[in-house]
Order: structure tokens, then sequence, then C-alpha cells
């Protein structure tokens, strides 16, 4: 009886030291990913948005990204841009703080040519915006190939990352955004057609869609200083 | 020559008239009362036509700029207006027979129809100074204000945002249309103004005429939907097709189509009319 007992304690022990293991991995490689995105202190990088969406039709843009760790983030453009409302800085953000969230290893996912990890990150505290993050991780590269973050506010957005020379930093070259869009409702008044219903064609009874957002970025200018007045808006 | 001359005085006639400043007067005060709501509160203006889609999207860049303002503006006025046209058009005949000039007028050594489209194109110069005032006021003043930029419209099928170089051609396009169906009201009150001998009754018989055929336009009940694309109030809205994308062209030719085809009927009733009116005194 003595000998089961310890058998068990061993497989508990065991399954417990695994799991810690297990843990500790999934924490390295999301710590290897953010201490990657930390080496840009800050950055400009010149945008190609194309957006493809229900209800919207629009030519692409270009704008200039400005970013500053730790949180400071400006697009500037000509004309209007639309960009991702979250997308472009928050999975550094959800990195920041590792004990705010526990992680679970999902298993493995072939993204091109690329073996990623998939792991689920869920935030600890009930009153985070954020609900759960997914990611598709390179390990060789410790970057970001995928992301899917679940939030109270903005729904899903998923976002596809390609890299080119500035791996180094972690930082993509292309983002391919997908968000959702709301069921779209002209408000009274902006319609002046009489005979013109108020809700879109498309939108009737279908419910939520899904509209994605392209941004290509180029000429990276990393680590030169941006003052903070570049950001007062 | 002499032709040319008549619609020259007809319009001097129409300068000298202190109503024919009413007009002008009222779309400087309109315009310059929503230049400054929107100086003052025109982000939440703006958070009307992003709101449904601020949940996932960010907008960036000035889209509170000079174009989006004019159209806001064209949108709210151009179904008031025909109402401040109407307060001079509808006096053209009627004003002289009410005056007793009327019977001076056509003793002079030119036709009566050449008298009513004298008086007819005075009115349609004054139907386009008026637009012209209000693309002034709601495009260059608008601009002045408020700079410019790309122009974000919602309608019915979304949000379309079109590029800054790509907007006046549509504005002025717009502005067009919107003359048409403009000269189409000041046909309709110069032909009531021709069965009446004081200004009333042409200026508020054109004025229930509109009200009514909005109404018409608006009612959802399936009895007047054949009837409704023949509203000439229907298509006084048209000119917002030239800011959607792609542009429906076949709905805006048909819109120009019924609003040409209602200042030709107008027209040729007013004429038959004042050829046939008794000016006894």
């Amino acid at each position: 009886m003595r000998y089961y007992k310890c058998i068990v304690a061993f497989f508990v022990a065991f399954l417990f030291i695994q799991q810690a293991d297990a843990q500790n991995n999934t924490n390295t490689f999301l710590r290897s990913v953010y201490n990657k995105l930390q080496k840009a202190k800050d950055y400009t990088v010149d945008a190609h948005i194309k957006v493809d969406m229900p209800f919207v039709r629009m030519l692409p843009v270009n704008a200039k990204i400005y970013f500053k760790q730790k949180d400071k983030f400006k697009v500037e453009s000509k004309g209007i841009a639309i960009v991702p409302r979250q997308g472009f800085d928050q999975a550094s953000k959800m990195l920041a703080d590792s004990s705010s969230f526990t992680t679970i290893v999902q298993g493995e996912e072939k993204i091109g040519a690329i073996l990623t990890k998939i792991v689920n990150v869920i935030p600890l505290s009930d009153a985070s915006d954020m609900i759960l993050g997914k990611f598709w991780i390179d390990p060789v590269q410790s970057v970001i190939i995928k992301s899917q973050l679940t939030t109270r506010s903005s729904g899903t957005i998923l976002t596809e990352y390609s890299y080119g020379k500035e791996v180094m930093f972690g930082l993509p070259d292309e983002m391919i955004v997908s968000v959702d869009i709301k069921k779209f409702k002209v408000p009274k008044g902006f319609v002046s057609e009489p005979t013109k219903s108020s809700t879109t064609k498309d939108s009737e009874g279908n419910g939520d869609k899904r509209g994605k957002i392209y941004i290509k970025l180029s000429n990276y200018q990393i680590n030169k200083g941006i003052s903070n007045s570049v950001f007062i808006k | 020559m002499k032709f040319w001359k008549n619609t020259y005085n007809e319009f001097i006639k129409i300068a000298a008239k202190p109503r024919s400043y009413i007009g002008i007067g009222a779309i400087t005060l309109i315009v310059s009362i929503i230049l400054f709501a929107m100086r003052v509160d025109g982000a939440f203006f703006i958070s009307l036509i992003t709101k449904p889609f601020e949940q996932s999207l960010s907008f960036e860049g000035n889209i509170l700029n000079g174009n989006l303002i004019a159209f806001v503006i064209l949108q709210m006025l151009i179904v008031h207006v025909p109402l401040l046209i109407a307060l001079v058009t509808g006096d053209l005949v009627s004003g002289e027979a009410a005056m007793g000039t009327i019977r001076l007028l056509v003793t002079k050594p030119i036709s009566r129809t050449s008298i009513l489209l004298s008086k007819y194109l005075a009115g349609c110069a004054y139907t386009l100074v008026m637009l012209l005032w209000l693309m002034f006021m709601a495009l260059v003043v608008g601009k002045m204000i408020f700079g410019t930029g790309d122009m974000m419209v919602l309608n019915g099928n979304g949000l379309v945002v079109f590029s800054e170089q790509d907007v006046f051609w549509r504005f002025a396009s717009g502005f067009s249309l919107a003359y048409l169906s403009l000269v189409t009201v000041a046909t309709l009150s110069l032909t009531l103004s021709c069965f009446s001998d004081n200004s009333i009754g042409p200026i508020v018989s054109t004025m229930a005429i509109i009200i009514l055929f909005t109404i018409i336009s608006t009612l959802d009940v399936p009895v007047l939907e054949k009837v409704q694309p023949y509203l000439f109030t229907n298509h006084m809205v048209a000119w917002r097709n030239f800011f959607d994308d792609p542009i429906p062209v076949a709905k805006i030719i048909k819109s120009g189509e019924i609003l040409l085809i209602h200042i030709i009927g107008l027209l040729t009733i007013a004429i038959y009319k004042f050829n046939k009116k008794d000016i006894l005194s």
C-alpha cells in the first residue's frame, strides 16, 4: 500500500514538474519575443494602408507611423487613414507584464515554411480588456507570426505578420489585420434620399462581418530618437 | 437682341427688389450658424459618422475639413433653398400683374413668349446666383475655416472616402444637378405665377407642392411607390449620387431626364397660359 502511495506521489510530482517546466518554456518563448520587441526603443515607418472591408470604400493611403516605448503611438497621414484600433502594439503591451497572465501551449502549426508554437495567453485580471490572446510564435526567430486577440472592446482581431530585414527588432514588413465590423446602420438624417433604407443592404440579416486591413511597412528608422511632442495630438 | 436686352432688364428688376436678398441673407446666416456649430462641436458630428466602426477601427487625418463641411451644408440646405427661390420666381409674372405694370410690359414690340422666356432666364440666373453663393459659403468659406483634405461620406452602402483630388469635380457635377432641380422649382413657381394676379398665391402654392411631394416621397406605402419615382422632389437629392462609388450613372441620367421633362412641361404650360392671359388692368 505504501509502495503504491509512493508511486502516485511520484507521478503527481512528475506531472507538476512537467507542467511547471512547460510553463517556464512558454514564458521563455514569450519573454524572448518581448525582449526582441523591446530592442526598438522608438521607430518611425512609412505605411501603405489598404482597406478591404464591407461597408467601407477607399483608395489605399500612405501614412507615417511613430512609435516610442512604452506605449506612445501615432499615425500621421495627409489624407484619411483607417487603421485597426488595436493590433500594432497590443501584443507588446500585453506581454509587458508577465505576472498579469498565464500561458498554455496549445501545440504547433506550420504557417508557410515556419513551424510555429501556438501559445494561449490568458489574463489573470477579470477587469482586463483582453479576454484571450493566442500567438503563433516562430521559436527560431522569436517573432510573432500570427496573433489572435479577443478583447471586450474591439472583438477579435487576427493579425498576420511577415518579416523582412527588421526581423532582428521583431518589426514586420507587412501586416494583415482582420477585424470584426458590427452590423452597420446609417444614423437617421445622413441619407437624404427619402426612399432609401437607412440600413445597408449587405448587412441586413447577416449580423457582424469581417474586414481586412493590409499594411505594408517600409523605411524603418529605428532608435533615432523621437520627441514626445510628436505624439501630442 | 431685344430679347437679351429684355432679359437683362428682367434681371435688373429682380436685383432691385429687396425680397431677392432675403434668400442670400438666409443662406449666409444659416451657413454661418452651421460653420460655427461645426467649429465648436464638429468632433461630436464626426463621431456620428465613425461610430459604427469605432469599435474596431481608428480614423486618422483631418476628417472635419472644408469638403465634408460643404457636403453637409449642401445636404442640409438643398431641400430648403427652393423655398427661397420661389420667393422671387413666384413673383415674376404675378408681381407685375399685382402692380399693374404687366399691361405696359406686353405693349412692348416683343412677343409674349419672349417676354416670359426673358423672365424665365432672369429667374434661372437668379437661381444660379443663389447656388453659387451657397457654393461659395459652403466650399470656399468652409475650406478657409476647416482646411482641405480627403472627404468621408456616409451613405446607404456604407462609408466612402474620396481623395482630395477626386472631390472637386464631384462637387461641380453635384452642384450642376442641384441647379437643374432648383430650376425645376423656379419653373414651377413661374408657371403658377402665370395663373395668379398676386404674388402670395404662387409662392405659397410652390411651397405647398414641394411639401406635399416630399411627404409623398417619404411615405413607405406600396400604392404611392409607382408615383414616387416621377415626383421631382424625389430627384432633388440626386446630386448626392456623385458622391457614391461607383457612380450610379443610369440613376443620375434618369433624374436629369425627369427634371428636364418637368421643366419643359411646366414651361410649355406657362407660355401657353401667358399667351392666353387676359391682361385687362
